[in-house]
């Protein structure tokens, strides 16, 4: 293999990391938050990437220029999602860890099945943007500009994470509550809103993710699958609840899978990912940076 | 909130038959108890009294089956604990349930989370940096790395970070190494002479009752004696079951 091919598998194999860890960091914030796991990830990226798709066949305008809509709707999205059913999943008296995952696995299929209803099974893509199609040329080595935006976007995302946790009250509140979540109501904090916030801010993340993500690849409702199964490799790797393991995670992850997608058939890319993540798991449950 | 002096006197907690069980089991039954705005007020008892229970259901953070709970004539037991929080009611408990791996700093920036404007924010941080100088030197540490002492004062802070009408101490001599307790008394005296009522659980009884203007006594869920400090101190039982005079 020549450097230069290296330097080129290795930089894809990044950018897709970088998306990766910004698919999964809402998954692990709101595990992190909380210890519940959302088995409807993979579907609020779909529904962020159809949101996507629907305000630009409606408005017209540039994927691009959509991208604060489309995350100011995931988070409210988000919120509502743990308003109106995780909220009342988490009351459940017996066997509550199960009652939360059935009732987020339940809402995972009740999205599919409208989006099928509202888009039809079809596969969907946005043909014409800035950004669609074009690569970019840095020392011999081609980027597809798309993936380029999405690594720069993932990267803003989670600085600005960073500044939101170490911060800000806000981040602070989510830091307290996720330390001792009956504790915070003795200096005044009500957590159920701390919830709702959090649940909102991991549905604007994944929701960024898709709005990249619907630039360069096929919406469809089953889209949603395979990156979850992703994310939540990427999140044990990186450890549970850890925003910045994801980050670390995501870029492990793209690397093996982009070196192995040429190694051997790419049918097979996937396998030395879940080889790497059992490997992780037997010797470090916790994951890299869990503190399980 | 800030101390009214004209208000000194006044009713600021009561509790009416206040009924609370675990699971079927009575914990605390028919209390009923109230705290003038000025004072401190101690609930003494042996452990498994009910002490812990009065003050968990006063604060909100558990149930009560019957009874009422009454701040600033607001019924407050039908409320979750965060708001009862914002009505100015701070509580420290029994295992303090501070941030362990956040930082002193951040713990005491936490209780202050409902107040807005920077202003209103730092002023009680003077106050709880007179109280306990110590605080001072330990604000990048983690809370969990604290000493028990310091993680009492730590407690105590943030409650008073929150700016309380009524401030409600469970056992804060507990676990302390004794050159500590004193401090922890005497702030008590120095926080209610900020306006700050102070209503105390606590198993030394002797030490409070110096510093308390009336007390009550739980025996096994039930209120067998109430009176004014020097009442209940000379009172034979008391004397005899607590102070082994």
């Amino acid at each position: 293999m020549t450097a230069q091919a290296f330097f080129q598998v290795l930089a894809s194999g990044l950018l897709m990391g970088l998306l990766y860890a910004l698919i999964a960091v809402g998954l692990s914030l709101i595990f992190g938050l909380m210890d519940v796991v959302n088995f409807a990830h993979g579907e609020f990226l779909m529904v962020a990437m159809y949101a996507t798709f629907g305000l630009w066949a409606i408005v017209g305008v540039d994927p691009v220029l959509l991208m604060p809509l489309v995350i100011a709707f995931m988070f409210v999205f988000g919120a509502a999602v743990y308003l109106g059913v995780v909220r009342f999943a988490m009351r459940a008296k017996t066997n509550s860890g199960m009652v939360q995952i059935f009732a987020t696995f339940g809402l995972a299929i009740l999205i599919q099945g409208v989006s099928q209803l509202l888009f039809s099974p079809d596969y969907r893509s946005i043909p014409a943007s800035w950004l669609g199609g074009r690569t970019v040329s840095i020392g011999g080595v081609f980027l597809p500009l798309p993936q380029v935006y999405g690594g720069l976007i993932s990267v803003l995302a989670f600085a600005g994470l960073y500044l939101l946790m170490s911060r800000t009250d806000f981040g602070k509140a989510l830091e307290a509550t996720r330390e001792d979540q009956g504790a915070v109501a003795l200096v005044g904090i009500d957590r159920n809103k701390v919830f709702a916030l959090g649940w909102g801010l991991g549905a604007a993340l994944v929701g960024l993710a898709g709005s990249v993500l619907a630039i360069f690849y096929y919406i469809h409702p089953q889209v949603g699958g395979p990156f979850a199964l992703v994310a939540y490799v990427v999140v044990a790797l990186g450890g549970f609840g850890s925003v910045f393991g994801a980050l670390a995670a995501g870029l492990i992850v793209g690397v093996v899978e982009s070196f192995a997608a040429i190694a051997m058939p790419p049918a097979m890319k996937s396998i030395p990912v879940y080889l790497l993540y059992l490997g992780v798991v037997f010797i470090r449950p916790s994951g890299l940076f869990g503190r399980l | 909130m800030q101390h009214d002096p004209a208000a000194s006197g006044k009713t600021l907690l009561d509790v009416q038959g206040l009924t609370t069980a675990y699971r079927g089991l009575v914990a605390i039954s028919d209390i009923s108890i109230t705290v003038a705005a000025g004072e401190i007020v101690v609930v003494a008892g042996a452990n498994g009294a009910g002490k812990s229970t009065l003050l968990k259901t006063i604060a909100g953070m558990e149930q009560s089956r019957s009874g009422t709970v009454t701040l600033l004539d607001r019924r407050i037991d039908t409320m979750p604990a965060h708001e009862v929080t914002a009505l100015g009611l701070a509580y420290v408990p029994e295992n303090k349930r501070l941030f362990p791996r956040l930082t002193v700093s951040d713990n005491l920036r936490l209780g202050s989370y409902l107040h807005r404007g920077k202003a209103d924010r730092e002023a009680p941080l003077d106050q709880v940096f007179a109280l306990f100088p110590r605080l001072k030197e330990r604000l990048q540490q983690r809370a969990g790395t604290l000493s028990g002492g310091e993680q009492q004062m730590l407690a105590i802070s943030r409650a008073l970070m929150t700016r309380p009408t009524l401030l409600m101490l469970d056992e804060p001599s507990q676990g302390i190494m004794p050159k500590l307790v004193d401090e922890i008394f005497d702030a008590v005296v120095a926080i209610r002479k900020t306006g700050v009522t102070v209503l105390l659980v606590e198993q030394r009884l002797a030490e409070s009752l110096e510093i308390a203007d009336r007390a009550y006594v739980l025996q096994t869920g039930r209120l067998v004696l109430s009176g004014n400090a020097a009442e209940v101190r000379d009172h034979p039982d008391i004397r005899r079951v607590y102070l082994g005079l």
